[in-house]
Formats: structure tokens, C-alpha cells, sequence
């Protein structure tokens, strides 16, 4: 989709597909599964660790290596907004009354709230935590190919999981064509100025139904055509992922120390 | 759709790990159901439910110019037109396509499942046992799509209560009443999921009245 309608904050699925597909740098090289296991090891790390200093350090690491292999760090910031936002909302309400050192207060009638050192640090920890996870799995993503992510699909999900996932893989940047020609459609005839909410509300209703209606009419077209073709239930992929090289079990041996190492050493997972 | 907005890192990793190990019992349950009970593991179910997917998340990035802007994956609905079984395997697959974009972390597919599969489940029989109250299908699927997401915003908190967040001292107490503001925010934002799921309900009835047969067939 190229967001004429979405919001500019969600991530462009052409515009990642795009990077992944013309991406040459050493990353778009080595095998998915390393990069797979890759963004495990990250998120496996983000669950332990505690330290904010260890977490800029890797935010850092990540947003170099997203820019020294020109994938667009303006468009990834852009993305992050949402992501943000969305803790934020949560972590506004818990930030509060926090044990450590008081840096300010709100007084309120009944109660009052204070934010101190922890609370602070557990918005920019929670913050940090987002931003390394969005970004490692654009990496991931922006330096994959749809063929070899098909590939891991098929592999990974027991059927019918599998099928459904891949159906809707092969279908989604068809969908959002559809819902971007649908609301552009929409707007071309005046509809951007609907100002009540009444109208408003019908309309987009109208919208989502016409797109679950057309998507069901072109999945039994598709089905028919599938089936014609021979299809029985199984979408099979053919195409060879690169598997492993020793460099790729050297990095998983990386991998795995770190993650011993911070296990042992930095495990802040609280037993709550 | 409730959804727990929290990135990797907010739960710990035993956390983590009893709600993924939850939800791939659910939805093993579901893939079980799908072949052995219902029989719908034939083509043309597998390939709907992949469009139903791809819709879903296509029109979670439509941002509605309403209070602001509001984005939703219309999870109820799902649950409505797949049943619990279908709807189950399609939220989980919304839920990794939506961590692949940063909407909630990978870490979250778990337990984001889990409040899913119970909105399209209470959606799906709230819908289905009030077939006899001769309501029209706009107030069916307004009431089962609010009940839906009333359930599935308890089950949120109740995970995130159960779970804590790492770095959060506050006592159970405290976090609830932080909770309980953001469902109010949650339900505020359900009651136009709901009224958007009635009107494409009945948009739905008149034009294809044959993609509800799920939901409104009597057993």
C-alpha cells in the first residue's frame, strides 16, 4: 500500500517488501535462519535484560547496522511513533509512586503522585525495549526475501496453520491494493468531508464490509482457479532458503554465550 | 480489538512462556476442531480464512477519522463469520503480522492470542444465542461485539495483573486502578467497534447473507 489512506506510522509493507527484494548488502546474503535466530537471541535478551546502559548500547548497534546497510532511518522513526505511543499510554498510569528518589510531585485532592529515578527509568527502559524489538524485526523483515520468509513459513507452522498463513501472505498486498483503491475512491467523490460521526461510522462500515465481501468473492475465485490447477490442500514452496555457513554457527555460539552470560549474570526477570 | 500494547521486555520470561505454551494448546484445540469436529479443512475454508486474515490486517492500517484517528482489526467480527475455531487460528496469524510491524512485541503473540481467542469466542456465541431474540442483526453484532471486547479487555488485565511488568513495584492494587482507566479508554473505543461491526453485519445480511451461515446456523 502506499499509504494514501494509512496512517504514515504504520510500516509501509510495499515499501518493506521492496527493500527486502532489492537489498543487497551482507545482511539480504546470509541465511534467514541465522537472521531468524538472530532476532530470537534479541528478543530473548530484551526479556532479561535489566540495564538501560546495555539496551542504548544495542539500540545503537541496531540503528547503525540499519543504516550502514541503507535501509531508511527517517521512515523507521516515522514507524516507531505508534509503537511509542502505545507504551506510553500504559506506562503513563504505572510510572507512578515508584520507590527510589523523588524528582517531582502532583498533589491532587485525595492522593498525590510522585515520579522518581525507577519510574523514569522504567519509561525509558520500556521505551528502549519497543524500539529494539521494532527495529530488529524491520531488519529482519527489510532484509529478507518473500520467497525465503514463504519458505520459513511453511516450514516453521504445522497445516492447516501453514496454508492460512501463506494464503494470506499472497493475498495481503493484493487486499491493501484494494482497500487503498476503495478509500481513494471514497475520497475522490467527496467523502473525506463527512463530518458526522453517524455518517462517518456508516460509511466505513460500508467500507470494511465491501472488503470482506470482495475478499471472500476473490478467495472462492481463487480456490476454483487453485483448484483447477491441480491444488489439494497443500501450498507447497520449492524455492532453496541458504542454509548455514560455519560463519553462521560461529555467530549462533555468539549468540548462545551472550544469552548464557546474561542469564547468569544480568537476570532481572522478576518471579511475580 | 483489545491488545496488550506492551513491547518485549515488559514480561517475564516464565510469563512469557506459560502464556505462548496457553495459546498453542488453544490453538491446537482450534486446528483439532477445524478437522475432526466441523470438517472444514477443505480448500475453500482455508483459502477464506487466508483472505479473512489479509482483510483483517489490511483494514487495521485504515486509520478512521473519528475522535482523532482509531485503528481496529474488527477481531469480533472475525469470530462472527469464521467461529471460534477459524477466528482463533486467524487472530493468531493477525497477531504475528502485527509484531512483524512493532504492534505489540513478539514475546506478546501469546498472550495478545489469548485475549483475542476469548473476544472471538464470546463474539461468535453471544451472536449465535441471541439468534432467538429476535433482535436484528445490527443490535446481535453490536451487543456480541461489546461483549467481546468487555471479555477480552478483563482477560488483558487479568494477564497483565497476574504476569506484572518488570521494573514495576507498584502493588496489584495500584496497577488495577492504572488498568482499569485504560479499559475504560478500551471500552470507549469497543462502543464504536461495536456499532461499526452491526452496520457491516447488516451490510453483510443484505449482499451476502450466505458468509454468515457460520454463525447463524441452527444446530
Amino acid at each position: 500500500m502506499n499509504n494514501s489512506q494509512a496512517s504514515g506510522h504504520i510500516p509501509d509493507l510495499d515499501l518493506i517488501t521492496y527493500y527486502s527484494e532489492n537489498s543487497y548488502s551482507f545482511l539480504s546474503k546470509a541465511s534467514p535462519w541465522i537472521k531468524l535466530i538472530g532476532l530470537i537471541a534479541i528478543i530473548l535478551i530484551l526479556t532479561i535484560v535489566k540495564s538501560v546502559e546495555v539496551l542504548v548500547a544495542l539500540y545503537a548497534l541496531l540503528l547503525l547496522l540499519y543504516w550502514q546497510i541503507g535501509l531508511p532511518v527517517r521512515k523507521l522513526f516515522d514507524w516507531c511513533l505508534l509503537p511509542v505511543l502505545f507504551v506510553l499510554s500504559l506506562v503513563i498510569l504505572l510510572m507512578w509512586n515508584e520507590t527510589g528518589v523523588p524528582l517531582f510531585s502532583l498533589k491532587f485532592f485525595w492522593f498525590s503522585l510522585t515520579l522518581t529515578d525507577n519510574g523514569l527509568l522504567l519509561v525509558v527502559r520500556l521505551l528502549l525495549k519497543a524500539l529494539i524489538s521494532m527495529t530488529s524485526s524491520l531488519l529482519f523483515l527489510m532484509t529478507t526475501k518473500y520467497a525465503y520468509l514463504s519458505v520459513m513459513i511453511y516450514r516453521i507452522f504445522p497445516f492447516p496453520i501453514d496454508q492460512i498463513f501463506l494464503m494470506s501472505y499472497r493475498f495481503l498486498f493484493i487486499t491493501l491494493d484494494m482497500v487503498d483503491s476503495m478509500i481513494r475512491a471514497f475520497k475522490s467523490r467527496g467523502g473525506g468531508l463527512i463530518k458526522s460521526v453517524v455518517r462517518q461510522s456508516q460509511t466505513f462500515a460500508e467500507i470494511f464490509a465491501l472488503v470482506f465481501i470482495r475478499s471472500y468473492d476473490q478467495a472462492e475465485r481463487v480456490n476454483k482457479a487453485m483448484e483447477s490447477r491441480g491444488y489439494d490442500g497443500t501450498y507447497t514452496t520449492s524455492t532453496e532458503v541458504p542454509q548455514m555457513k560455519p560463519i553462521d554457527y560461529i555467530v549462533l555460539l555468539v549468540f548462545l554465550v551472550v544469552i548464557i552470560y546474561l542469564l547468569l549474570f544480568h537476570n532481572s526477570s522478576i518471579s511475580r | 480489538m483489545a491488545h496488550i500494547h506492551l513491547e518485549d521486555g515488559a514480561f517475564s520470561f516464565q510469563w512469557i512462556s506459560i502464556w505462548w505454551t496457553l495459546a498453542i494448546i488453544l490453538i491446537c484445540l482450534c486446528m483439532y476442531w477445524m478437522k475432526n469436529v466441523k470438517k472444514s479443512n477443505d480448500n475453500k475454508v482455508l483459502t477464506i480464512a487466508g483472505m479473512c486474515t489479509a482483510a483483517s490486517f489490511a483494514i487495521f492500517q485504515i486509520n478512521i477519522p473519528l475522535f482523532g484517528g482509531v485503528h481496529m482489526n474488527l477481531t469480533p467480527l472475525i469470530g462472527i463469520l469464521g467461529g471460534p475455531a477459524v477466528g482463533g487460528i486467524i487472530v493468531f496469524i493477525v497477531n504475528i503480522l502485527s509484531a512483524a510491524i512493532g504492534h505489540g512485541g513478539w514475546g506478546m503473540i501469546g498472550a495478545n492470542t489469548l485475549v483475542n481467542i476469548t473476544e472471538v469466542s464470546v463474539a461468535y456465541f453471544t451472536y449465535r444465542g441471541l439468534i432467538k431474540a429476535k433482535l436484528s442483526s445490527f443490535s446481535r453484532a453490536g451487543i456480541a461485539t461489546l461483549a467481546g471486547l468487555l471479555l477480552g479487555n478483563v482477560t488483558m488485565i487479568v494477564i497483565i495483573l497476574v504476569s506484572g511488568i518488570q521494573g514495576v513495584t507498584q502493588s496489584r492494587m495500584d496497577i488495577l486502578y492504572g488498568l482499569s482507566l485504560l479499559a475504560g479508554v478500551n471500552m470507549g473505543v469497543a462502543v464504536i467497534e461495536a456499532v461499526l461491526t452491526g452496520y457491516v453485519v447488516s451490510y453483510i445480511r443484505k449482499i451476502r447473507p450466505d458468509m454468515l451461515s457460520e454463525a447463524e446456523s441452527l444446530v
